[in-house]
């Protein structure tokens, strides 16, 4: 596949080592303090996890890095980008799967791809698209609209959007939400490849086993801030668990 | 065993009425202190209005031969208030709701309470209010120096007998329409109801067809109270108090009976394979392509689209037009497109809209592609309506013509710009996946449509003088005046539309479905 319209579009370029860099970043929905000043970075070819209870702020998060909610303060930047300043440039590097829904209802999955392809000056691009939507077990569904879709099927495809252009920076909210075991395995194995191509991940799932499973990184929020930055393994296993709910609170 | 009462035994189950009670406060307790006043100020309005439609028109001296035509066509009046509420139910499968169904699915309501809710909320609709206001109007100009209220009480009593009727109507027809087969013996039977009004209509036997309804006799019941004929008026109140509560208990029973039935329409929908479509060769292209779809395969967009497309044809034969009227009714056929979707035009995107967000394009391109969808939608309804009305009206001068082709695109421009500006301004969170759906609350719609028509009037009507007292190149220029506001009106949404944080609210409220 080729980039058409963005061929700086590539990984090796990227000058810096962490694509990823969230620095102090606030945001407030009138009085309600949604994220309070999070940090992180993710480097090339790294995925952490963004783990915490409802409300904690992980969505938020990625929602301001995918350029879907502007920050009220504080630094968001991918692939050396800063995603307030220029938003545009920040979209065509980041691939996103949003926590709710992220489907056109009444468009079917090829829609979705060919609207992807073309605002992302993608060529050559239905054989990728093929492979996808068999990946995640959509192939036949590949015609019908995604009001039909269970929750499940509705995140499969969620996630194929977000890895479809192979972005270097990839942001999975609750990829794993009501999905089966093997589009658990593709998910799984999506995030492997767009590690081994070098991008940055970003997923955020209540699922601690599937986080330390994918990623290598785990940062944990709380009330908007992070509590915790640390080695997803010491999130593995029954130490795991208790560490992780002791900082829940 | 014996077992201890649980949370779940204690208490009654609240009826059906209290459950309508609770869920319209559910909605007014989510609303924030402006609203909450603007829906008072809002019923105070309708309310206000309906006393003074009731009174005033007494106090009024009009023509003698108006008032007899007036008294000529009253049972035409009362009959066409049954044909327009009888339309709108229908073609909303089931009547307005209280909450979507799928808000409430975690609630024990049953069918009794969309029953009530579909009846209560009827009202709310800009074509029922004024033709109630219009009877209202004439059966006080009609019985002025007479008992004005005891003429009043039967144009109530039949408002609600008939909307009564047609919500239990309303039943019968989605539980006909979700059997076998169902869609096509609906359909067929529309299509031959619509060619025998048509007929009549065309034959000029409307007058001599209402007089054979129940129209025509509930039409002669105000004149009997205003002249103290108390015996048949009472007869009569009663008689229409009997009939809209018999509806209303059969109502209940074809709620529960269409309630066993699943939904099919949306099903077939959602279930169709659609044919893949070239690659789009501009970015503009690909999101007016997946909008456009957005639009058409929407259960209750294509029933709105329907009845749009018939009602240039209703036009046209409602009688001879005069190029006076012309300018007119092509804008309002426009203003009724832009209810479908065009007030509230990001809930087409529903939860899709935040994926959609983080796309690589333009924000403005975005706002250009879904206003060219609702011009499309309103070129198509406006010149159709135009055509038809021009081949009624005959032959123009140059003036009238263009008069009306300026109205028309003044008109639809000015929606447009309406539309995209409130869709910014005030999103909803709303699917319109179900046929009851409408983009805005009840009372919302009701205001857009007002403003939407009474602009589409004013503007029409000043076209229409134009047309008729000046040279062609006066609508012309008035034409590009309008445009011109209508295109900086446009341009100053973009502006906004361009703000991250205004699209990020307009985002997070339409992907809240």
């Amino acid at each position: 596949m080729v980039e058409g319209r963005n061929p700086v579009c590539v990984l090796h370029t990227f000058p810096v080592t962490a694509v990823v860099r969230v620095g102090d970043l606030k945001v407030s929905f009138g009085s309600v303090v949604a994220v309070a000043g999070v940090s992180f970075e993710v480097r090339a070819g790294g995925a952490t996890a963004l783990l915490g209870r409802n409300g904690a702020g992980k969505s938020t998060t990625m929602r301001v890095l995918a350029g879907v909610v502007p920050a009220s303060s504080g630094l968001a930047e991918v692939a050396g980008i800063d995603v307030a300043a220029d938003p545009l440039e920040a979209k065509r590097r980041i691939g996103y799967c949003p926590d709710v829904g992220g489907l056109i209802p009444r468009a079917t999955p090829w829609e979705h791809l060919q609207l992807s392809a073309r605002l992302r000056g993608l060529r050559d691009w239905e054989p990728r698209a093929r492979q996808l939507l068999d990946q995640f077990d959509l192939g036949g569904e590949a015609h019908r609209v995604t009001a039909g879709f269970s929750h499940g099927m509705g995140r499969r495809m969620s996630v194929a959007l977000a890895v479809f252009h192979e972005p270097p920076v990839l942001l999975l909210d609750e990829p794993f939400d009501g999905v089966d075991p093997t589009g658990v395995d593709a998910t799984l194995e999506a995030v492997a490849d767009a590690r081994a191509r070098g991008a940055a991940v970003i997923l955020s799932t209540h699922l601690r086993d599937l986080a330390v499973q994918a990623c290598d990184h785990a940062v944990v929020l709380r009330g908007g801030l992070a509590v915790a930055s640390v080695d997803a393994t010491e999130m593995a296993g029954e130490g795991g668990a208790r560490a992780y709910r002791a900082l829940l609170g | 065993m014996p077992t201890g009462r649980s949370s779940a035994d204690v208490g009654r189950h609240p009826g059906p009425a209290t459950s309508l009670a609770l869920l319209l406060g559910l909605r007014a307790r989510g609303l924030r202190t402006p609203a909450r006043v603007a829906v008072v100020v809002g019923v105070a309005l309708l309310v206000a209005v309906t006393v003074v439609s009731a009174t005033l028109p007494s106090q009024v001296g009009l023509a003698p031969e108006l008032v007899e035509a007036m008294r000529r066509y009253l049972p035409v009046g009362f009959l066409a208030f049954v044909v327009t509420t009888a339309t709108a139910v229908l073609f909303g499968g089931g009547g307005r709701e209280a909450i979507a169904a799928d808000q409430v699915v975690a609630y024990p309501l049953g069918p009794t309470t969309d029953h009530l809710a579909g009846l209560v909320l009827a009202p709310l609709n800009l074509a029922w209010l004024l033709q109630a206001w219009s009877l209202l109007a004439a059966v006080a100009v009609l019985t002025q120096g007479g008992h004005t209220w005891a003429a009043v009480v039967p144009v109530l009593l039949w408002l609600v007998a008939v909307t009564v009727a047609v919500q239990w109507l309303s039943w019968v027809v989605e539980y006909v329409r979700r059997g076998p087969h169902g869609e096509l013996v609906v359909r067929t039977t529309a299509v031959l109801v619509g060619l025998t009004i048509v007929v009549v209509v065309a034959t000029g036997h409307l007058l001599d067809a209402a007089l054979w309804t129940p129209a025509a006799w509930a039409s002669s019941l105000p004149a009997m109270g205003a002249a103290g004929d108390w015996l048949n008026w009472l007869f009569g109140c009663l008689l229409l108090l009997a009939a809209a509560l018999g509806m209303a208990i059969l109502g209940v029973g074809a709620a529960r009976v269409t309630w066993t039935r699943p939904a099919t329409t949306q099903a077939r929908v959602e279930t169709r394979r659609y044919a893949m479509r070239a690659f789009p060769r501009s970015d503009l292209r690909a999101l007016v392509a997946v909008d456009r779809a957005s639009v058409w395969r929407s259960a209750p967009l294509r029933r709105g689209l329907v009845l749009l497309s018939l009602l240039p044809v209703v036009v046209a034969f409602a009688g001879r037009l005069d190029w006076l009227m012309v300018p007119v009714l092509p804008g309002l056929v426009a203003s009724g497109g832009a209810l479908l979707f065009g007030v509230n035009a990001w809930a087409l995107d529903a939860r899709g809209a935040v994926w959609r967000e983080s796309l690589p394009v333009a924000p403005r391109t975005v706002l250009v592609a879904r206003a060219w969808v609702l011009v499309e939608v309103l070129t198509v309804a406006s010149v159709a309506t135009l055509l038809i009305c021009g081949w009624r009206a005959g032959p123009p001068t140059s003036a009238e013509l263009s008069a009306a082709l300026c109205a028309t695109a003044a008109i639809a421009l000015r929606t447009v710009a309406s539309g995209l500006r409130w869709s910014v301004r005030r999103p909803f969170s709303v699917d319109l996946r179900s046929v009851r759906a409408t983009p805005a609350p009840p009372l919302v719609m009701v205001g857009y449509s007002a403003r939407l028509a009474v602009a589409a009037t004013l503007t029409g009507l000043v076209f229409s003088v134009v047309g008729r007292l000046f040279p062609w190149w006066y609508s012309v220029v008035l034409a590009v005046v309008l445009c011109a506001t209508s295109v900086f009106s446009l341009w100053w949404t973009g502006r906004l539309w361009e703000r991250p944080s205004v699209r990020s609210r307009v985002v997070e409220t339409v992907a809240s479905v």
